[in-house]
């Protein structure tokens, strides 16, 4: 792990009293002997490589603050809405509606997610003007809460990266923040687009690596997931799923390496693990966008969505074990891998106990059978997962920016403190499982400040297993 | 002391020996490398001659005398040649309704021809797998399915699970320079790494099919292309093989500006119909762009007696009312332009004061390739090679302009001399023609007659009755 100490200034307090001895040992000592001469420089020549050394290491990046989109209420679907507004659509037919009926009983949902205008019309509105809009309305409301928050000005942003999975017009939604905010003319802009729900991940890890490259910067990552322009209108099931379980949500979140953040920030990024299993043929068809027989488009979630994650999730641990499990799991883990291999494959493989390595756990709301299954792979608590699953319940799954909000749920909760370790975990179509790890710096205190202020109280709620509805 | 004094000395030794270790480590690995690139060139049944675009224009039924009439004249004026490529489906007559399939299988003819062919090529040299890939880049402006076309290209290939992969989307025509400037980032964080970049774009979704003029230009420019370019930070790899050197990377986006940001973008016309609107005041976002790059990229790239002479003729000109214009071509050998358009190649070549010879590369691409979006750049870097320009040490600077607005630049250096034929093996001594004029110039002049919309009008019922035409110049 790296040291709790900021490199930086340990190099600053080195070269400079370095420089001061080496003045006043000139002027006050009598000129050395070469024998202390090379005392003297090995000294000074030891100490500069020490400091070379520090400085090349990897410049911590903070997290200053975020943000998550505070949905409005005349935007609230609550289960009797939806099932009316599906029944009045005539391309619905009955049985549609009832597998609609059905996957929201199940699907771990409440009464206050949100979907976006368009959607609410009959039939809903697709269109390309319709998705901007809504991507103005969720961006621009996430990004001006955290400029609010953290003091910021387009004109300060040194990058911007924004993924959202399923809409990409030209000019690019970055392109479209930096006209928003006015950002200055060097402003790096990236957007990323089609990874799915991990994509959030994906675009922390792209700005940690430019913020590796570029001092005293910071960034702004937005991740979002634009539904109007791809609501399916057909009688495919595997299709209608995304439908159900899809809501409006954005996050915007701020990173930075400079130094005076450090004060500032809440978390601070410890590791970003990237897995991608593409080239399993299963794993890339289990999440499909495709047309139905009549050319209808949409996206199709397969039967195998809890193995595939399953057998992602376990690279993903693979490779993030060594980094953050304590010495005696790492050594229980490696054991049992010798023994399947060794001895026979039919030995238990261990699961890492990760809750000594993580306090707080931000498992992405995919659905109720995806936090079903992650709790078992894991070995979690109910406790551990109380965050995705309220986050599922109050506000659906928002694709790449539910992190963000099962963070900002246990904020709310008042059980961050500093030095708590946080870990998410991203799944999405490819299929990829991507893994972030923080560390609080700052114990979070003072008056709530998120999306979780006016129902956090009312939290936790006990979901039941299946909601009855006629 | 004596044992202090060895103490020390090996100290001393070993201090020197990690500061030095660590700075030509440092200075080793920051160079980006080109090892190689390929550019696509689609089957011949894919050609986009202007007789066909004559046909595929005529088929749409919302346009009137007007709009044939400027669509003709922009087709002849545009500076494109009879051998640029295009979709299947609307050469197939499918361009009206383009299905998700259609889509995926154009990015399959176009992204996974690219990946055969370049590891194709270097295998040739040196052994490279895809599962030596380490950093995997795509951009494709207009089409973004779920999964990602960066994830098709993985699932066809077998890259290995921890390949850090990024799809960028929606970037425009400069998406390319944007994607060298993240993996130079990336490698600047990294040791040894290998990246692959996959640069193309989406023609049979975003067809136009109204009568709104702005929007009908694209379909006279966009054309199919797309290129494969292997970039390394291996020093052993890229010393050995590599062809290419980046020296600098300039990026400027001019999106503060609201009439840059919306001068060139996806919308949707009155009927609702999907196309790609580009306004009048796209040249000037463009200059204004293309300025704020250039003062940004010229100090850094200019001999210092360049600049001192630009700064004395500016301070001089001041005085007389006048723009001094800096010579680019002290510090630059070869211009790798975006071939945006003949407008566009133009406008750069007097503002910057570059001749014919210096132009022609872009030309000649945008007669034999179209705009080819992202990737075109590529293919005006294979034109040079393919004339056996490129000689070791010479610089190249490649410039492009996309919709945001942006304006990217980046300097390269040949490391090598240069003279493998590409894309162009085939057409290459044809090159520059005689002559760039439309050689249907003389058959559409009818377009300017009289009875013209008559014409127009009978061919319309024609079509209506069900009658059998070749085009509006069966008429003639």
């Amino acid at each position: 792990m790296s040291p709790a100490f900021n490199h930086y200034k340990l190099a600053g307090i080195i070269l400079p009293s370095i420089a001061a001895t080496a003045i006043v040992a000139f002027f006050l000592l009598p000129f050395p002997t070469p024998k202390q001469t090379l005392i003297i420089l090995s000294t000074i020549v030891s100490a500069c490589a020490a400091a070379a050394f520090l400085l090349s290491r990897p410049q911590p990046v903070y997290l200053i603050d975020y943000a998550c989109l505070r949905p409005l209420r005349t935007c609230r679907v609550p289960f009797a809405t939806f099932m009316e507004h599906a029944r009045l659509c005539d391309f619905f037919d009955e049985k549609s509606v009832q597998f609609q009926m059905r996957i929201l009983e199940r699907s771990g949902l409440g009464e206050e997610t949100c979907l976006p205008p368009p959607n609410h019309y009959l039939p809903p509105l697709r269109s390309l003007e319709g998705g901007r809009a809504e991507a103005e309305l969720v961006v621009f409301s996430a990004v001006d809460e955290l400029f609010a928050k953290t003091g910021m000005e387009g004109k300060d942003v040194d990058a911007v990266v924004v993924n959202c999975s399923l809409f990409a017009p030209t000019p690019s939604m970055a392109d479209m923040v930096v006209n928003k905010y006015k950002m200055r003319g060097d402003v790096r802009a990236y957007n990323l687009s089609g990874m799915g729900c991990s994509a959030g991940i994906i675009a922390l890890d792209l700005a940690r690596q430019l913020l590796q490259v570029h001092s005293k910067s910071n960034a702004l990552i937005i991740s979002t997931e634009i539904l109007s322009p791809n609501y399916y209108a057909g009688k495919t099931r595997p299709m209608l799923l995304p439908n159900c379980l899809f809501r409006m949500g954005a996050s915007a979140s701020l990173l930075s390496n400079h130094p005076a953040s450090r004060r500032l920030s809440k978390y601070r990024l410890l590791h970003v693990i990237r897995t991608h299993r593409g080239s399993d043929d299963r794993s890339f068809h289990c999440v499909n966008q495709q047309e139905d027989s009549f050319g209808q488009v949409g996206i199709s979630l397969s039967k195998d969505l809890m193995a595939v994650a399953a057998d992602s999730l376990r690279s993903n641990i693979t490779a993030i074990g060594p980094l953050v499990l304590p010495a005696t799991e790492q050594l229980r883990f490696l054991l049992a891998l010798i023994a399947r291999r060794a001895l026979s494959s039919s030995w238990p493989p261990y699961i890492p106990d990760f809750r000594k390595a993580f306090d707080h756990f931000c498992i992405h709301a995919g659905g109720r059978a995806v936090i079903d299954e992650l709790q078992r792979s894991l070995r979690l608590k109910p406790g551990d997962v109380e965050a995705s699953r309220m986050t599922l319940h109050r506000f659906g799954n928002t694709s790449s920016s539910s992190l963000w909000y099962e963070l900002a749920y246990v904020e709310a909760k008042r059980r961050m403190r500093k030095g708590d370790r946080v870990w998410m975990i991203g799944f999405g179509s490819g299929f990829k499982c991507n893994s972030a790890v923080w560390r609080c710096v700052r114990t979070v205190d003072g008056p709530p400040n998120g999306p979780w202020d006016d129902c956090v109280d009312r939290y936790p709620v006990e979901v039941p297993e299946v909601v009855t509805f006629s | 002391m004596e044992f202090l004094a060895l103490f020390s000395t090996i100290i001393f030794l070993h201090a020197v020996l990690v500061l030095l270790y660590n700075l030509i480590d440092k200075w080793r690995h920051r160079n980006c490398y080109l090892l190689d690139y390929v550019c696509l060139k689609p089957s011949d049944e894919r050609k986009l001659p202007t007789n066909l675009c004559g046909e595929i224009v005529s088929r749409n039924s919302c346009l009137g005398l007007n709009e044939y009439k400027f669509l003709l004249k922009v087709i002849i004026s545009s500076g494109l040649g009879e051998s640029t490529y295009g979709p299947r489906n609307i050469i197939e007559g499918r361009e009206a309704s383009p299905t998700l399939s259609d889509s995926i299988s154009e990015m399959d003819e176009y992204l996974f021809p690219l990946v055969d062919s370049i590891f194709l090529r270097v295998n040739q040299s040196f052994h490279l797998s895809p599962s030596s890939i380490d950093i995997l880049v795509v951009n494709v402006s207009m089409f973004s399915p779920a999964p990602s076309l960066a994830a098709r290209v993985i699932n066809r290939y077998g890259f290995r699970e921890d390949i850090l992969v990024y799809n960028l989307s929606g970037m425009g025509c400069s998406a390319s320079l944007i994607s060298v400037d993240l993996i130079r980032n990336i490698f600047k964080s990294h040791k040894k790494k290998i990246a692959l970049l996959l640069s193309s774009e989406s023609i049979s979704p975003n067809w136009y099919n109204g009568n709104k003029r702005s929007m009908m230009l694209g379909n006279c420019l966009f054309r199919s292309g797309g290129c494969a370019a292997l970039l390394t930070n291996d020093p052993f790899l890229g010393g050995r093989h590599g062809k290419l050197q980046l020296r600098r990377l300039v990026r400027t986006h001019l999106g503060r500006s609201n009439e840059a940001h919306t001068c060139a973008c996806q919308k949707e016309d009155d009927e609702g119909r999907h196309g790609f609107h580009l306004s009048r005041e796209l040249p000037a976002a463009a200059a204004q762009a293309f300025f704020e790059n250039l003062r940004v990229l010229a100090p850094k790239i200019l001999p210092l007696t360049e600049i001192a002479r630009y700064l004395l003729a500016s301070v001089w000109k001041k005085k007389t009312t006048s723009m001094s214009t800096v010579n680019m071509k002290s510090g630059v050998e070869h211009f790798c332009l975006h071939t945006g358009g003949k407008a566009v190649i133009e406008g750069i070549g007097r503002s910057l004061g570059l001749d014919e010879k210096a132009l022609e590369p872009a030309r000649m691409t945008l007669h034999r390739f179209g705009n080819t979006s992202a990737s075109s750049v590529w293919y005006v870097l294979s034109y040079m090679e393919a004339k056996k320009r490129l000689r070791k040490g010479q610089r190249i600077l490649m410039m492009t302009f996309g919709s945001g607005f942006k304006c990217n630049s980046c300097l390269w250096v040949v490391m090598r001399d240069l003279d493998d034929c590409g894309v162009w093996e085939d057409c290459i001594k044809g090159y520059p023609p005689k002559t760039l004029v439309n050689p249907f110039f003389d058959k559409y002049g009818w377009i300017n007659d009289p009875n013209a919309e008559v014409l127009v009008q009978k061919f319309k019922d024609g079509m209506a009755r069900g009658e059998k035409r070749e085009s509006l110049t069966d008429l003639i």
